[in-house]
């Protein structure tokens, strides 16, 4: 035999002999299994993951400081409860109980550790009275304490620009919507409805056309875009409402509501309205439903601003009670 | 039906059932091993993940023996490589009389490719006089007539002899292989030797794919172990294929799979009791004959060819490692999916040597004179590597993220859902730095940089290692698992020549 051979056959032997040896080690270590070298045993333990938020904290496992930084485990704990404390400097320190049990992990995964001075920094760099977040855009607008200038800026404030000026409502507007397409912004209080035109592209007028519209007899709680960037779904007091988004235009009402300040929800995607209101059961007692008022674009494709006045919308709702012949007669609903 | 005729078919149709089961069960165990990995990671997470565990500390351990012993076989390599062989033969008497017998084996291959081959051979630190070359061309290929003439007219004078046989298409019995044309080459080399009177004894025989390259110490080397090793005649000499010809010109994915199919030889050089012939060897010409010649119908005639002296001597037949190199082309294609497709072909060509699984089974149920323990070892053996072969790579990547996927929650609670990712990470860290030696010893079986390519080159072949795991996952196991099937479902393969291109001639 070859000294090559001798020495494969070596390797062999040795080979198989870690394997014969380690693998009940491994097969323990991944079972979670702990050897007791003083009574030859094989005791069943458990493991606690800990992940903090930001990670490099210090643990502490009953008492006792481990050596490794989070993210870490901490495995052959024996079953039970434990106390597990973070600490990182700048931060305010974690404590918690956690329960331990043989051959599972106990997960602290979504530890965050806040910081004992906030990191808090304006971003703001005009007088405002308004702001929302347009995650689409992944921008911050603002609205001036005068309501009638927008401005817009990163989110942590950096090239912070004005947008437009518009005419603006009193009383001040309760909410600020852009249109899906981000072509229009529009802003409500309980009776009146103004839409901005926004500039597109690099242009910047110093002043956008704004078109108002009132409601007088109408209270409105809340207002959404439809779908096309055209019209506007109002949500008032008694009814919902549905209008072009152009001076002049005439509301049509969807519905009438039973049930006062009703709260409603548009889904852009499947082109539907829910919304709540009260009827009475047979029982004599009157419940509040939600409701979905389906207007699909696909249906009418080509007759948005009339699609209310199709007859397929009126028969899925049966809510409507205003009939197409009541424009045909010129009567407004 | 006479009662004779009726035992004749019986016999036969039970012979073919046997042959069917055979050929049936590598596909079958290989895919049962996977359906039950498959079927326990849904219904048995943590029983999968043990076995999964099992299975990756064993590849770890594997790895590192395997790894160990290609160190070993490459320190051997480096030392005989530089010997002076020749020098060493003729210190024996009766080394003179030695005839060597060259087959080039050829299909479509052109002068482009044929050329470098014997202006390879004419280059050995061997007598040239004492070779005798045969270019055995496929006669249905009408364009080998002319590089025929070519050859001829310019390396008449290059050898002892060169010999030019076209091999009749369908003849009976015979499939469209290289075997075929190799045993048709080889009958009529017999006829030119026994014209001459040269007996069969004195006449090694190489088998060489029409691409191959021999080292100059090639001849010295191979008449060096004839003459020295035990029983001559009962032993196959394995030089170490490389991919050398085009390397510097192939594509990064070609050359990390060609640079492992050396390296697996290589290791397979260490492991004399498993050790098989592969593609280009050589033998002793008389055995070749007692034996019948390079099977016919067999596509994986280079280790079919061992199997049938293996069965003739009793199982008293080995396989000789010789630590010098014969080179060929790697196998590429105009674009990468191509190269993949040329590579998968390649190797599932390869992976088809699992027909030898039913061809020795039903050898060694013939033979009387094998014992019984020897039969169960090359049987299993040869059956394992295919199986090994045909599911490593799915246990490994596929199957062993399964439990955490398909596992649930409670699995995701248990320690072992928790350790499994860590256990399997720790395994794909490990092949990453046992990569690192594969670098350093791919660099050595390197040919030198030819002048048109530039430096960075040699970076670029380091670090190109790191798509180990999409080759390990694209062509691990899909080949031999596509061949399994195939010969499972009695779908034979045909031999197709592989697509090779080489940019320098």
């Amino acid at each position: 035999m070859s000294v090559d051979q001798k020495i494969r056959t070596f390797l062999y032997y040795t080979s198989v002999s870690v394997f014969l040896i380690g693998l009940p080690f491994i097969l323990a270590f991944s079972l979670s299994y702990k050897f007791d070298r003083r009574s030859f045993k094989f005791t069943r333990t458990g493991i606690i993951s800990v992940k903090s938020q930001p990670p490099g904290a210090t643990v502490t496992l009953d008492g006792q400081q481990l050596p490794d930084k989070t993210p870490m485990s901490i495995s052959d704990l024996l079953p039970g409860m434990h106390t597990v404390a973070l600490e990182l400097d700048g931060y305010y320190p974690y404590e918690r109980r956690i329960e331990v049990e043989g051959g599972k992990v106990a997960r602290m995964e979504k530890v965050i550790l806040f910081p004992l001075r906030s990191d808090t920094q304006q971003v703001n760099k005009e007088k405002i009275s308004f702001f929302w977040l347009d995650e689409q855009s992944s921008a911050l607008y603002f609205i001036t304490r005068d309501e009638n200038t927008l401005f817009r800026s990163d989110m942590d404030g950096g090239h912070f620009e004005q947008v437009c000026t518009f005419v603006p409502i009193a009383p001040a507007p309760r909410k600020w919507v852009f249109s899906p397409d981000r072509s229009r912004l529009a802003y409500f209080n309980q009776h009146r409805v103004g839409i901005t035109e926004l500039p597109q592209g690099k242009k910047r007028p110093a002043a956008a056309e704004t078109v108002i519209l009132d409601f007088p007899s109408d209270v409105i709680n809340d207002m959404f875009w439809y779908a096309d960037s055209y019209h506007i779904i109002l949500m008032c007091r008694k009814r919902i409402l549905i209008c072009e988004a152009r001076s002049g235009a005439v509301p049509v009402g969807l519905v009438n509501l039973a049930k006062r300040n009703s709260t409603g929800f548009y889904d852009s995607r499947t082109d539907s309205l829910y919304f709540m209101d009260s009827q009475q059961a047979l029982d004599g007692n009157v419940y509040d439903n939600l409701y979905r008022l389906e207007m699909r674009n696909r249906v009418y494709p080509f007759t948005l601003p009339d699609f209310i006045n199709l007859k397929g919308l009126e028969q899925r709702m049966n809510l409507l009670d205003w009939r197409p012949e009541d424009k045909k007669d010129g009567k407004k609903p | 039906m006479t009662g004779g005729l009726k035992i004749r078919k019986m016999a036969r149709n039970h012979s073919r059932r046997l042959l069917r089961s055979l050929e049936i069960m590598p596909g079958a165990i290989s895919w049962s091993i996977i359906g039950f990995f498959v079927l326990l990671a849904v219904w048995r997470p943590v029983y999968c993940a043990v076995m999964i565990i099992v299975f990756d500390f064993y590849w770890i351990i594997r790895t590192i023996y395997l790894t160990t012993l290609l160190l070993l076989a490459n320190r051997r390599l480096a030392k005989q490589r530089r010997r002076a062989w020749l020098r060493s033969c003729q210190k024996i008497p009766g080394w003179e009389q030695l005839r060597h017998l060259i087959i080039f084996p050829v299909y479509k291959e052109g002068l482009d490719i044929l050329r470098p081959s014997l202006e390879a051979l004419r280059q050995t630190h061997y007598p040239q006089d004492k070779m005798v070359v045969v270019l055995a061309f496929e006669g249905r290929h009408q364009p080998s007539a002319e590089t025929a003439r070519v050859l001829e007219r310019e390396y008449k004078d290059a050898f002892g002899s060169l010999l030019v046989t076209f091999h009749p298409d369908n003849l009976p019995g015979e499939k469209r292989i290289k075997g075929a044309n190799a045993t048709w080459a080889a009958k009529r080399s017999r006829e030119y030797f026994e014209a001459r009177g040269i007996a069969q004894e004195r006449v090694i025989v190489s088998c060489f794919d029409a691409d191959t390259c021999v080292d100059r110490e090639y001849f010295g080397c191979l008449t060096y172990h004839f003459l020295t090793v035990e029983r001559p005649h009962q032993a196959s000499y394995q030089p170490v294929p490389v991919y050398n010809n085009n390397i510097w010109y192939a594509p990064a994915f070609a050359r990390i799979i060609e640079t492992s199919a050396s390296f697996c030889q290589m290791i397979e050089s260490m492991r004399l009791e498993k050790f098989v012939t592969f593609s280009s060897h050589s033998m002793s010409f008389k055995t070749l004959v007692d034996i019948g010649y390079w099977p016919v119908d067999m596509i994986s005639d280079d280790s079919v060819v061992y199997w049938k002296a293996f069965l003739h001597f009793n199982g008293d037949y080995r396989v000789v490692p010789l630590y010098t190199t014969v080179s060929m082309d790697a196998a590429y294609s105009s674009n990468f999916f191509k190269t993949i497709w040329v590579q998968y072909r390649q190797k599932r060509r390869w992976a088809w040597g699992v027909e030898n699984f039913p061809f020795l089974v039903r050898g060694l149920a013939k033979n009387r004179q094998i014992p019984l323990p020897v039969k169960m070892r090359r049987s299993f053996q040869l059956l394992e590597s295919h199986v090994t072969w045909a599911i490593w790579a799915f246990v490994i990547g596929i199957i062993g993220p399964l439990p955490v996927f398909l596992g649930g929650r409670f699995f995701a609670q248990s320690a072992i859902g928790y350790n499994l990712p860590r256990i399997t990470g720790l395994l794909f860290n490990f092949t990453m730095y046992a990569s690192i030696v594969w670098i350093v010893l791919s660099w050595t079986i390197l040919p030198p940089r030819p002048r048109d390519v530039p430096w960075v080159k040699n970076l670029a072949m380091a670090a190109e290692w790191v798509i180990v795991p999409a080759v390990i996952l694209l062509l691990g196991s899909t080949p031999a698992l596509d061949a399994q099937t195939r010969l499972m479902l009695g779908r034979y393969m045909e031999f197709s020549a592989t697509e090779k291109s080489r940019k320098v001639v």
